[in-house]
């Protein structure tokens, strides 16, 4: 979560420096055109926020699983060389942690923009609105979060409930104290 | 490394909190730490360049660096984050990571 805020940082960053650029005597550069902008502004919110229209079903994503996923991240989602995605729910206080989208993110929301953004990692950005929708149910689906005949679409996918939602605690920094010794240390 | 004698070193900090304000280097193992110069422009959340000359005299050594933001966060070591956190912690580890230096030249993690 935190890393997809500083990237919406940098990129309002980047426009602020494009628009001084463009009155420099420098000369170069211009101002991004607002269908750029659009391009680029893709960031899902945790709440749905900014979701597409589309739709997907859960068994349409097995079929888009299958093909896209299953070579890094298991036939059910179980790991290889990809992370695994499924199950864990009741490890994350334990010795053993197993950290997967059904046992460890708290919003459902961030698995289409994630999706969208980064997979599959050979060709980011390749699968259509739809084909995302679908991809997540399955997910969704392998984790016991959404029924087999279910369909996605931005409204349902924003209200599912994550059930490690509430388990999170605020950022406890700063909580360690370097002293910054100079010298003698 | 290749030849002993003057060298730079360099890096980036960063800072989630603002603009870094200062970052310290060591060159003796954390025995002692000097002040680094900052490149200009120091802006918020922007990675900022810093260096600090060194003459190395072709001895073992072992360098890092530690990033002080303008809330006056300081980066910790990594003994002081896991005793925090503990050693399940994940995300976020933001601490120092000093590299070692052989008489050869040849550069190790140093992470105790």
């Amino acid at each position: 979560m935190r890393s997809l805020e500083v990237a919406v940082l940098a990129i309002v960053t980047l426009i602020c420096v494009t628009d001084a650029d463009a009155q420099s005597p420098y000369g170069i550069g211009r101002v991004a055109t607002p269908a750029e902008i659009a391009g680029w502004n893709t960031d899902v919110g945790h709440d749905g926020s900014n979701l597409p229209p589309g739709t997907g079903s859960v068994s349409h994503g097995r079929e888009v699983f299958e093909q896209q996923c299953a070579a890094c991240h298991g036939n059910k989602g179980e790991g290889g060389v990809g992370d695994r995605l499924v199950g864990g729910q009741g490890t994350l206080a334990t010795e053993k942690p197993v950290r997967t989208v059904g046992s460890y993110w708290p919003y459902a929301p961030t698995l289409f923009d994630y999706i969208r953004r980064a997979m599959p990692q050979n060709a980011p950005e390749s699968l259509s609105n739809d084909d995302v929708y679908a991809v997540s149910a399955y997910i969704l689906n392998l984790n016991g979060l959404l029924p087999a005949d279910a369909t996605l679409d931005a409204h349902a996918l924003a209200g599912i409930e994550m059930p490690n939602r509430n388990m999170f605690v605020g950022d406890s920094r700063p909580d360690v104290r370097n002293p910054a010794c100079m010298t003698g240390c | 490394l290749t030849t002993p004698g003057f060298l730079e070193i360099s890096g980036i900090a960063w800072s989630g909190h603002g603009k870094i304000r200062r970052v310290d280097v060591s060159v003796d193992d954390g025995k002692s730490w000097q002040e680094a110069q900052l490149q200009e422009p120091v802006l918020t959340r922007a990675l900022t360049r810093f260096r600090l000359p060194w003459h190395w005299d072709g001895t073992s050594a072992v360098i890092q660096s530690r990033a002080i933001d303008e809330t006056g966060y300081v980066q910790p070591t990594l003994a002081e984050l896991l005793a925090v956190r503990g050693d399940n912690y994940y995300y976020h580890n933001n601490a120092i990571w000093p590299w070692r230096i052989a008489a050869d030249g040849k550069v190790t993690n140093a992470q105790p």
